[in-house]
């Protein structure tokens, strides 16, 4: 049923004609055009950004699990640090008060050493002052008898001359 | 006296004629004489670009894009796919490759006059074929979102006497869809071989060096691409608003 527009003799068709060869052409035309776009390029190009889709989707997934998972790691980390460090303040203050205790304990043995040797030097010194007293107590007493023997040249009890000198370095010693 | 004679000038040696398609092959087949005409060929040649066109894309692509050509592929197809889930809802995912395909097919087509071919939307029977498939696939929209219920309800509504508007609605659509298309290309033609005729009788011929493609310019580059993006985009309107329910 084709309208039918054209002198039989010509080998052109009109400007403004109508077709049916042409339309029934035209579709079977489009239609290949048609599968060929979509089997060689549409379906190939969807195929490729659906597939990078869901690998970009799945990526972003993992990427956000590796994320919880590093922020619990992190979390982790500086909850023992703040226990480390607790622990190290804790160690350091007992290393302190342990220092402190023992500086006072070192202080108070020098101070009682110290205090002990005051003592000791302090008996030595009485003890060898009086012996020194002593010593010279006999040698002015031996002198004094000496001298007296000579004076009186005449012996005297020793024992009674002794103790009258004794008395009198006694007196003598005290000034 | 040819057909589709415009007589510009009296003078029959300057006469200019703008002619119909050549038929090119006939044959016989199922009792009936075909007719290939000119429209016909040059959309095979039309048929074979974009078939390598095609193929040469869409080979070997790859999830991490690594060459321009698919960068090239992955534009054209989601330019395709975003207008069609734009103007037509993700419900017509199945015209996002009719669409696709048709626009590639109507620009090359309206392109053809730079190569020399006569353009095949310069004849009405080509774009005739694309509103008829735009016909078909409102009428099958109509049913299937409606039912045949909802198919002859759509025709009497807003009121029962916008029946006889709403049928020449339907049948108006693609026709000027098609003369639409038509007509653009074919004025193109018309303007430029007019130009080009009266040119040639300037400085001996030499002013139609050069001044012509700047009209070649407009018809047949940027007019082809904006009547192609209007046909479809017609298209993809027409069919979406069929919707009935």
């Amino acid at each position: 049923m084709w309208i039918k527009l054209l002198a039989e003799e010509s080998n052109m068709l009109q400007l403004v004609n109508i077709n049916f060869d042409t339309i029934i052409f035209t579709l079977i035309n489009t239609l290949i055009i048609f599968l060929l776009y979509k089997f060689l390029l549409h379906n190939k190009v969807m195929a490729i950004l659906d597939e990078r889709k869901e690998k970009v989707s799945s990526e972003i997934k993992a990427a956000e699990a590796a994320q919880a998972e590093a922020e619990a790691v992190k979390k982790e980390y500086s909850e023992r640090l703040e226990q480390s460090k607790e622990e190290a303040a804790q160690i350091v203050s007992a290393a302190v008060k342990r220092a402190g205790e023992r500086e006072a304990e070192i202080i108070a043995q020098a101070q009682q050493e110290a205090a002990e040797l005051k003592v000791k030097a302090a008996e030595s010194i009485e003890l060898e002052k009086k012996k020194a007293i002593n010593e010279i107590k006999d040698q002015i007493a031996d002198i004094v008898i000496m001298a007296s023997e000579k004076v009186c040249e005449k012996e005297i009890s020793a024992k009674d001359n002794e103790a009258l000198i004794n008395k009198f370095i006694a007196e003598v010693g005290n000034e | 006296m040819p057909n589709g004679y415009i007589g510009l000038l009296a003078e029959e040696a300057r006469s200019f004629t703008v002619d119909g398609p050549l038929k090119s092959i006939t044959f016989d087949f199922l009792g009936k004489e075909w007719i290939v005409s000119e429209s016909v060929v040059v959309q095979w040649v039309v048929m074979l670009v974009l078939a390598i066109f095609f193929f040469v894309l869409g080979r070997n692509l790859k999830v991490v894009p690594t060459t321009r050509r698919q960068m090239i592929a992955e534009y054209i197809v989601g330019t395709f796919t975003g207008q069609v889930d734009d103007s037509m809802g993700p419900r017509y995912k199945a015209y996002r490759p009719y669409i696709g395909a048709l626009f590639c097919f109507i620009f090359l087509s309206c392109i053809m006059g730079i190569f020399g071919l006569r353009n095949p939307t310069s004849d009405v029977s080509v774009t005739g074929a694309w509103a008829i498939i735009t016909f078909v696939l409102v009428f099958y929209t109509k049913i299937k979102t409606g039912g045949v219920k909802g198919f002859l309800k759509s025709y009497v509504e807003p009121a029962p006497f916008m029946l006889p508007f709403n049928i020449i609605g339907d049948f108006a659509n693609p026709v000027a869809q098609a003369l639409r298309l038509f007509g653009n290309n074919v004025s193109g033609m018309v303007i430029g071989g007019l130009v080009y005729f009266a040119l040639g009788g300037i400085a001996g011929g030499l002013a139609s060096i050069g001044i012509p493609a700047v009209l070649s310019l407009y018809f047949d580059l940027f007019s082809a691409f904006i009547q192609s993006y209007i046909f479809v985009t017609l298209t993809m309107a027409y069919v979406s608003m069929a919707e009935t329910d």
